[in-house]
């Protein structure tokens, strides 16, 4: 089956023009009538409940932290993009268009990702008005910087903390329809399931996480803005409570997930040090700007990196790609990091990190230029490792932080069950397979304050919405069904902890659907998946009790959710014959190594709907119309 | 010069809003308002209350101090400056008044500071350590309700042995003979070693106030500025200090 | 190296806890002390036990959700860090830790290390933002704000909501946290109009939860992981007196 995305008409940078023109508006009287559940208070969850509070709905805000503030969007570190052209330096719609639809291998929808740079512009006025405090210069204006390998400086930051700052505005807007009755508060509340009515979402079944208690609520129109699933790796840079449940229960009550196996992986982390670590912390990839990056030339290396001499270094970016050298897009970065890995190269005690080594830049600049520009980047790196990387190369190594991937949304950013929309990194829209650094605060705030006030107020004033209550029978089976799983959980009593099956899981992700995949690999993923989570069942020892705060129930609910997509992440890599963006194919390359994209038949989005615990699940999709831009394959030499 | 009323604080509507952990339907339940509370007894009034009366009485122990080194010079300069002051009547009186109600304000709001740390932390903590620079914590910040105790109470028996005490007329009939009253009353080593306490605790009492008054009127006080106060606390006391230590040991 | 722990734990709110000794052998210097917290509860789970619930998200210091007394210290002995950025190289073999929550009135104990800090979201939505609705903004750079200001007001921005300025107080006061948002507001062009009543109405709200009042014992700015400087409440006091007097 094909999916319709409900693309407006017209030239493409008239489209979200002409939408906003003739989609239907709800009476401003009747706005109070309409409840709005949304679930998520990071960027896009909380930009979303202000602004469609303030027109007047009454919005349910659900999250599952003890404050809305805490959501991970407030982890972002680099900055958020607009085609505001503001150095005057070349910058335009177009421009911003052009250069994410291309980063993200034109595996994106034109038209969304044409509206996303449009609207960029307003995101950071309205951020700005908020009181956001982004970098200035001396003459009180703002100030930009070039970002991720981008040719104009577009990039809006506040230091090191964009997304702080971004998510701390959107909360204030939030808090202050909080105080003004407007938005009701659920923290510490974790949705388990979706409710639909008539083939309409209505509602969602929620576990109260201080008091274990089931609580159902009903409203016109379901907002999922609950995040990516880079957690499915164990290891990543995502917070420990970032999950897919949300969106994995939606999935499994008739919405599609598109393009699970889009999945980011940045390389400059600072790298596992022991069996015991529980996540993994992102360097700034502007480091690369500076820091060359370099293994031994010979396997089996025992020396301190001091001792090796320059003879026996293997400046490996800069060998093979003479034009770009350590500044190659994040992909290629961490796909010839894992290489050299891979072949015993590898540097620290654990052998799994590549050198990125400033020794030169110290030495031709001076380390006071070297500690203005990356001061906080090297105490971080120190703080956490306990190494000086003034004296000694840096150790890092690609992790995952970003997943593309998500619940399929038209234009309207509705899913296939009407009534659902999803926002922000939870759907799978506007960054094809690679997002371009600085976008993704970008779409989450887009997504929520300038997107989903139009498109929803056209579904509620489009769409006859029948009383429903949370007596409901829908509800009664949502809850029953979210009670069964969670009790089964604890009553398992097996072996084996929660932890222990995310390690092993993240073990199978990663080498599976990792940096690079090929057919057999993927195969026998998809099989050893789907054992561990049959043993997970079998075998799983929770312990405490349902009735009161106990987090190790919480994780196990998450981990069998992502034992399920990780299946269909590897089996959607498998169905994608072609490399493209983060989705790397050792079959499908260039005989220089590069990846072999091919348009034909794969120029589409894949949108898997569930067929049942046990059965494959179906694949449809949407095929991507390319009417604007010429399809162009990468090369970085 | 600071507005008394109350209704825009009210008409905010700050007191109530949702309960963050609320179930219910959207019809609210109405929280309790807050207290009908003036701007000077709300949480920064009362810090602004303590920073002017502490300085105000800093201003007051200063201009006492130098009234008490006049003894260094001679005692008749100093019952001369005794007998001025006597002399200035219903002024001496209101300037009394005042610096009393200043002591009882200062008293009472640290009092009132000091109960609600009480019942803001009711479980104490097992452990607990300073976390060292720039923390301004120190055993002066600590101990300010006992040092201020203390000086009250002192203060009451300063004023009733010296203002209110033995009252020894000059030989020529002129008037008060104070610094006779100083003298006996600094021969006395008990009175004397106690005196040097209280002051020592004055001293303490200072280190961290005259920073700390600074700092609740809004001066954003630099760490100059926080020496500034341990100088200015310690000199205080050691001059005050210095008269009995002098007087005992026969000096002056 | 082996690591005692002395953790505190209590079921819930309404019943009273105690002090729990643990011992964690194996414990690398690389590990963080959250992650030794995650092995202790591995631990606990293989023995039949019940884990100790602390909260703790991002663990890179910037979600403000871990929090926790180690030592007598708000996140323990490091400044600037908070308690999931703390790492074990700090502590020597045999060492013994203390663990205990946040301690006051207004962050009542939900479990074990688990305390409600729902009071700071209330102060927040008592006045810490500016009102202005989706799509009112004008032009980003229509609007003028001088460096050192925005670079001060980003200082106070920075905060992260983890309440260790108030857990490290003598008072329990939460004077810090309230100040970095009113005075990061005060400092920027678009914070003016506002500016006279959310220092009234926050500094209320911060009252009305049963937060101490300040004794300018400046812990708060040893402890904050983000180091804001009690500069903010300085500046909050100069506001609130600028919002009192007529014609301020």
């Amino acid at each position: 089956m094909t999916l319709n995305a409900r693309i407006p008409e017209g030239p493409l940078p008239h489209k979200w023009g002409n939408f906003k023109d003739h989609c239907q508006l709800v009476n401003p009287s009747n706005k109070p009538k309409h409840t709005i559940l949304v679930v998520g208070t990071g960027l896009a969850g909380a930009s979303a409940a202000a602004t469609l509070a303030e027109q007047g709905y009454r919005v349910k805000s659900f999250c599952i932290q003890d404050s809305p503030r805490r959501a991970h969007s407030i982890a972002a570190q680099g900055g958020i993009n607009a085609a505001k052209n503001y150095p005057n330096d070349g910058d335009s719609v177009w421009r911003l268009f052009y250069d994410t639809i291309k980063g993200g291998d034109y595996r994106s929808r034109e038209a969304n990702v044409y509206r996303l740079a449009q609207i960029s512009n307003q995101i950071i006025d309205q951020c700005v008005a908020q009181g956001v405090p982004f970098a200035r210069e001396y003459s009180g204006l703002l100030a930009n910087r070039s970002f991720g390998g981008a040719q104009v400086s577009r990039t809006f930051y506040a230091k090191g903390q964009t997304g702080q700052q971004l998510l701390l505005g959107a909360y204030g807007a939030m808090m202050r329809q909080v105080a003004a009755r407007q938005i009701e508060l659920f923290p510490r509340r974790e949705m388990l399931d979706l409710v639909v009515i008539n083939g309409q979402a209505r509602g969602i079944v929620v576990r109260n996480l201080l008091t274990g208690e089931f609580e159902r609520y009903a409203g016109d129109a379901v907002v999922l803005a609950t995040g990516g699933y880079s957690n499915v790796y164990y290891l990543s840079t995502n917070g420990k409570n970032s999950n897919v449940t949300a969106a994995w229960r939606a999935h499994k009550r008739g919405a599609l997930f598109a393009n699970p196996c889009f999945t980011q992986i940045h390389p400059t982390c600072i790298p596992v040090a022991s069996e015991f670590q529980s996540k993994l912390t992102l360097m700034s990839e502007s480091l690369r700007n500076d820091g060359r990056v370099w293994v031994p030339k010979q396997a089996g290396n025992q020396r301190l990196a001091q001792e090796i001499p320059e003879a026996d270094r293997d400046y490996y970016l800069e060998t093979r790609y003479p034009t770009f050298g350590n500044l190659v897009p994040r992909d290629v970065a961490s796909r010839n990091a894992k290489q050299v890995i891979d072949e015993g190269r590898g540097v620290g005690s654990t052998g799994l990190a590549v050198y990125l080594d400033f020794r030169d830049a110290i030495a031709s600049q001076g380390k006071s230029a070297i500690e203005a520009r990356y001061g906080n980047l090297f105490e971080m790196y120190q703080r956490i490792t306990g190494e000086d990387p003034y004296a000694v190369p840096m150790r890092i190594y690609p992790a995952v932080h970003y997943t593309m991937g998500g619940l399929w949304v038209d234009y309207h950013l509705m899913s296939t069950v009407p009534g659902l929309f999803v926002l922000g990194e939870a759907n799978f829209s506007d960054h094809g397979a690679n997002r371009l650094g600085a976008s993704a605060l970008m779409q989450g705030l887009a997504d929520g304050y300038f997107i989903i006030p139009y498109t929803l107020g056209n579904y509620l004033a489009t769409t006859p919405l029948p009383e429903v209550d949370t007596s409901d029978e829908a509800f009664g089976e949502a809850e029953a069904s979210a009670r069964t799983r969670t009790m089964k959980l604890l009553s398992i009593q097996g072996d084996k902890t929660v932890l222990d099956f995310h390690r092993e899981l993240g073990h199978l992700i990663w080498n599976g659907v990792g940096i690079h995949r090929h057919q057999q690999g993927l195969k026998k993923t998809i099989e050893d998946v789907r054992s561990l989570r049959h043993e997970f069942w079998q075998n799983l020892r929770v312990p405490g009790e349902a009735t009161t705060l106990n987090k190790n129930l919480e994780f196990a609910g998450r981990v069998a959710d992502f034992m399920e997509l990780g299946e269909v992440m590897a089996r959607d890599a498998l169905a994608r014959e072609e490399s493209c963006g983060c989705h790397f194919r050792e079959e499908f390359q260039t005989a220089s190594g590069e990846a072999q994209r091919r348009d034909e038949p794969f120029a589409i989005a894949a949108a898997w709907k569930y067929q049942g615990d046990e059965q494959p699940p179906e694949l449809e999709h949407e095929t991507l119309v390319f009417e604007n831009v010429e399809l162009t394959q990468r090369s970085y030499r | 010069m600071i507005s008394t009323q109350s209704s825009e604080a009210d008409a905010l509507g700050t007191a109530s809003f949702t309960p963050l952990s609320s179930n219910k339907s959207p019809e609210l339940p109405e929280l309790p308002e807050l207290p009908e509370s003036s701007e000077w007894f709300s949480t920064i009034g009362k810090k602004l209350l303590t920073g002017i009366t502490g300085l105000g009485l800093v201003i007051f122990v200063v201009v006492h101090l130098l009234g008490n080194l006049t003894l260094f010079f001679s005692a008749s300069a100093y019952n001369r400056l005794a007998h001025i002051i006597e002399r200035l009547g219903v002024l001496t009186y209101l300037v009394e008044g005042g610096l009393l109600a200043i002591a009882l304000v200062h008293i009472a709001v640290g009092i009132n500071i000091h109960m609600n740390k009480q019942t803001a932390r009711p479980v104490k903590y097992a452990q607990y350590v300073s976390a060292g620079q720039p923390s301004r914590q120190s055993l002066s910040s600590r101990t300010m309700i006992v040092s201020g105790l203390v000086l009250g109470g002192f203060l009451v028996m300063h004023l009733a042995t010296f203002k209110f005490g033995t009252y020894y007329t000059l030989p020529d009939g002129s008037g008060r003979d104070l610094s006779r009253l100083v003298f006996e009353t600094f021969h006395r080593p008990g009175y004397t070693a106690g005196y040097v306490v209280v002051l020592s605790l004055l001293g303490l009492h200072l280190r961290h106030g005259i920073w700390s008054a600074l700092q609740s009127l809004g001066i954003a006080t630099r760490p100059g500025l926080y020496a500034a106060s341990a100088v200015l606390g310690s000199a205080i006391a050691l001059g005050f200090i210095g008269l009995p230590i002098s007087i005992y040991f026969g000096l002056i | 190296m082996k690591i005692n722990l002395k953790i505190w734990r209590q079921e819930h709110a309404r019943v009273s806890g105690a002090f729990v000794h643990y011992t964690v052998a194996n414990v690398q210097p690389d590990l963080s002390f959250l992650e030794v917290l995650d092995l202790l509860n591995e631990q606990l789970i293989a023995e039949g036990g019940v884990p100790v619930e602390f909260d703790h998200d991002c663990r890179e210091g910037i979600c403000g959700a871990c929090g926790m007394m180690v030592n007598g210290q708000a996140h323990g002995p490091l400044q600037r860090t908070a308690v999931c950025q703390l790492y074990m190289r700090h502590f020597s073999d045999g060492d013994t830790v203390t663990v205990e929550p946040w301690r006051a009135k207004a962050f009542p104990v939900i479990k074990d290390l688990v305390v409600d800090r729902s009071a700071l979201d209330r102060i927040s939505a008592a006045g810490g933002y500016i009102s202005v609705k989706t799509g009112a903004a004008p032009d980003a750079n229509a609007v003028l704000v001088a460096k050192p200001d925005a670079d001060t007001a980003f200082d106070y921005a920075a905060c992260i909501g983890c309440g260790a300025c108030i857990a490290a107080c003598p008072n329990a006061s939460a004077s810090l946290f309230t100040a970095a948002k009113i005075s990061q507001l005060a400092l920027l062009a678009q914070g003016q109009p506002e500016r006279k009543s959310r220092v009234v109405k926050m500094t209320q709200q911060m009252t009305a939860e049963g937060f101490g009042d300040c004794s300018n014992h400046g812990e708060c700015q040893s402890v904050c992981p983000k180091g804001i400087s009690i500069d903010a409440i300085a500046q909050m006091r100069r506001e609130y007196i600028r919002a009192k007097l007529p014609f301020g």
